[in-house]
């Protein structure tokens, strides 16, 4: 437990506690509350060796892979749906073999998870078996129910080393404030060994507790405040996704050339992220928050 | 009424759908998105809708975004879901029916999401599965799509890799298997609409009316029977087209099909306004 009274960090402190080659659980979904700030920050530091885990992810993996810091995926999906499609640096990386893919499924990193947070050897489920999933990964076995004798897929915890989560807001003491979805970042802080948090804003205990706390910070060791954080995707009720950028990076992802063009241009800035913010605009990013203004302007931002 | 494939397709979708089910769709499927918004508007109104990626019961989104872990997806919902709570529900066998799609099918509805080609070395690595490969052995029914059945890539004789669990795989039968869901029910494509026979095949059913018997076969790499009364898919309401254009006013949907489906237009007969 980290019982220390106060957790602030800058963001650098805070992603440097990604070790080379960690375990690391990336938190959100998609294209909503995905760690940007971090994912950028591990860039701009270099690090390599990563292995993550988690269910469905975008552009956070896929910019993790592109800049050659991720070995072993074992994501549930890595994509960006039916708007733009398969993942560029993941497909590439994949064909050429510099990744070792460990592709799992959202119930059964769950319930892994849910074993680790248990303090159990193994969980059951009673899918997978037929399919080719148990290829990718050997240290799945069977269990032999003593109650039923039904035989059922055996599956071990997963207690990531660190798992590395953006919530809209949070207090000195780690405790941070969510909105669904949630994901998996609940069972990522139980069953993690830390979680190292960013925040768009910090704010008084006082205040966190009234709006509601959802990751304890017992759990929390570092929290840093960044604006922002989770941008180019969304966290609610802050801001929405930025479609444009996402977009822009899928395009630019397409090859190792444009995919180095795109780290030079909007991760490794002199300034950090306060020289990212700058380049995205302060223009863009109020239209973002601008979401809730009406239909009309929320709609707009998926035109 | 002039429509297009796309909305007959949504449509077909929907009318898998049974009143008073508990129906889910993963994510990136902006078909069964909109289709699940127009069968609780129609002929489901009392289904229970659970939101792909948000796992929101009953929203009622002010339009449906291109992401499915949006936050308009669960504007208006009776309650979220968590996470762990939607896949609890799932794995327990609550869940009536779910949407699936693959990037290749084969004759028993396994599919593939996750490489084509060598996996070690994948010539195309797909996605990945979210939780299909768990929830495809649970769910009670499951309705399969695709809108690439033409390309002749999608309908296959063998996946290359079994992502998600169909009727029966080189391992067995779903009972064989232990798994408690029933399995694919229907599969929809751009061409036409095949059910399941008792040895778990697909067989076809009903085409779209600008499409032959001929076509189809030759852009499926498996063998198939043909109902003895095949018939055309059942055209959509006026109802029903308007309700499809109401909701998904950014016309995602139309992001699943290549550009050439888009253009085949269609119309009522004269005199008649519902296809009921």
């Amino acid at each position: 437990m980290f019982l220390e009274p106060d957790k602030r960090v800058d963001l650098a402190t805070a992603a440097g506690h990604v070790q080379d080659g960690a375990v690391v659980a990336l938190g959100g979904g998609l294209s909503a509350r995905l760690p940007m700030a971090l994912v950028r920050e591990m860039i701009r530091q270099g690090r390599s060796g990563l292995h993550v885990v988690g269910s469905a992810h975008g552009i956070d993996v896929d910019m993790l892979i592109g800049a050659n810091a991720i070995a072993i995926c074992e994501e549930s999906y890595v994509g960006f749906e039916q708007d733009f499609g398969l993942a560029p640096a993941y497909r590439r990386a994949a064909s050429s073999g510099t990744i070792t893919l460990r592709e799992s499924c959202c119930v059964t990193i769950l319930t892994q998870l849910r074993a680790a947070e248990m303090g159990l050897p193994f969980l059951p489920v009673r899918g997978i078996k037929g399919t080719d999933i148990p290829r990718l990964h050997p240290e799945y076995s069977e269990t032999t129910c003593p109650f039923t004798g039904e035989v059922l897929v055996a599956v071990p915890p997963l207690s990531p080393d660190v798992a590395l989560l953006h919530a809209p807001m949070g207090d000195m003491h780690g405790n941070l404030h969510l909105e669904q979805p949630y994901v998996l970042d609940e069972r990522f802080a139980g069953a993690s060994q830390a979680v190292v948090a960013t925040v768009d804003r910090l704010v008084s205990a006082d205040r966190l507790a009234d709006v509601g706390v959802t990751i304890p910070g017992y759990l929390v060791q570092a929290v840093a405040e960044v604006p922002y954080g989770a941008h180019p995707a969304s966290c609610y009720p802050g801001y929405s996704y930025d479609r444009e950028h996402i977009g822009a990076y899928v395009k630019a992802a397409g090859s190792d050339e444009t995919m180095d063009e795109y780290l030079r241009e909007w991760v490794h800035l002199p300034d950090g992220e306060n020289g990212y913010r700058d380049r995205v605009g302060e223009a863009s990013l109020a239209r973002l928050a601008g979401w809730s203004e009406s239909v009309d302007a929320w709609k707009g931002l998926f035109a | 009424m002039m429509y297009t494939l796309d909305e007959w397709f949504v449509v077909t979708l929907a009318r898998t759908i049974r009143d008073k089910e508990a129906v889910f769709h993963g994510f990136g499927s902006p078909c069964a998105q909109v289709a699940m918004h127009v069968a609780k508007r129609t002929h489901a109104r009392d289904m229970l809708l659970i939101e792909g990626a948000m796992y929101a019961l009953n929203p009622n989104p002010p339009f449906i975004p291109p992401t499915g872990n949006d936050a308009s997806l669960k504007r208006g919902a009776a309650y979220s879901m968590r996470f762990e709570e939607f896949f609890d529900v799932a794995i327990r066998g609550d869940i009536d029916r779910m949407f699936l799609s693959g990037g290749q099918i084969d004759a028993f509805g396994n599919t593939n999401v996750t490489a084509i080609g060598r996996l070690e070395r994948p010539k195309v690595k797909l996605g990945g599965g979210g939780g299909g490969c768990n929830i495809s052995a649970t769910i009670k029914r499951l309705t399969l799509w695709t809108t690439r059945h033409r390309s002749g890539r999608t309908l296959v004789d063998a996946c290359d890799f079994i992502t998600d669990i169909g009727h029966r795989t080189p391992a067995g039968t779903r009972a064989e298997l232990g798994y408690t869901g029933g399995g694919p029910q229907w599969l929809v494509t751009e061409l036409g609409v095949f059910d399941y026979e008792a040895d778990g095949r697909a067989r076809l059913i009903q085409v779209f009316p600008d499409v032959t018997v001929d076509l189809i076969r030759s852009v499926t790499g498996f063998e198939f029977n043909v109902v003895d009364d095949l018939r055309t898919v059942p055209p959509p309401s006026d109802v029903e087209l308007a309700v499809v254009r109401s909701i998904d006013l950014l016309g995602v949907r139309r992001g699943e099909f290549d550009p050439g489906e888009l253009v085949r237009t269609f119309e009522h007969a004269h005199g008649t306004t519902c296809g009921c």
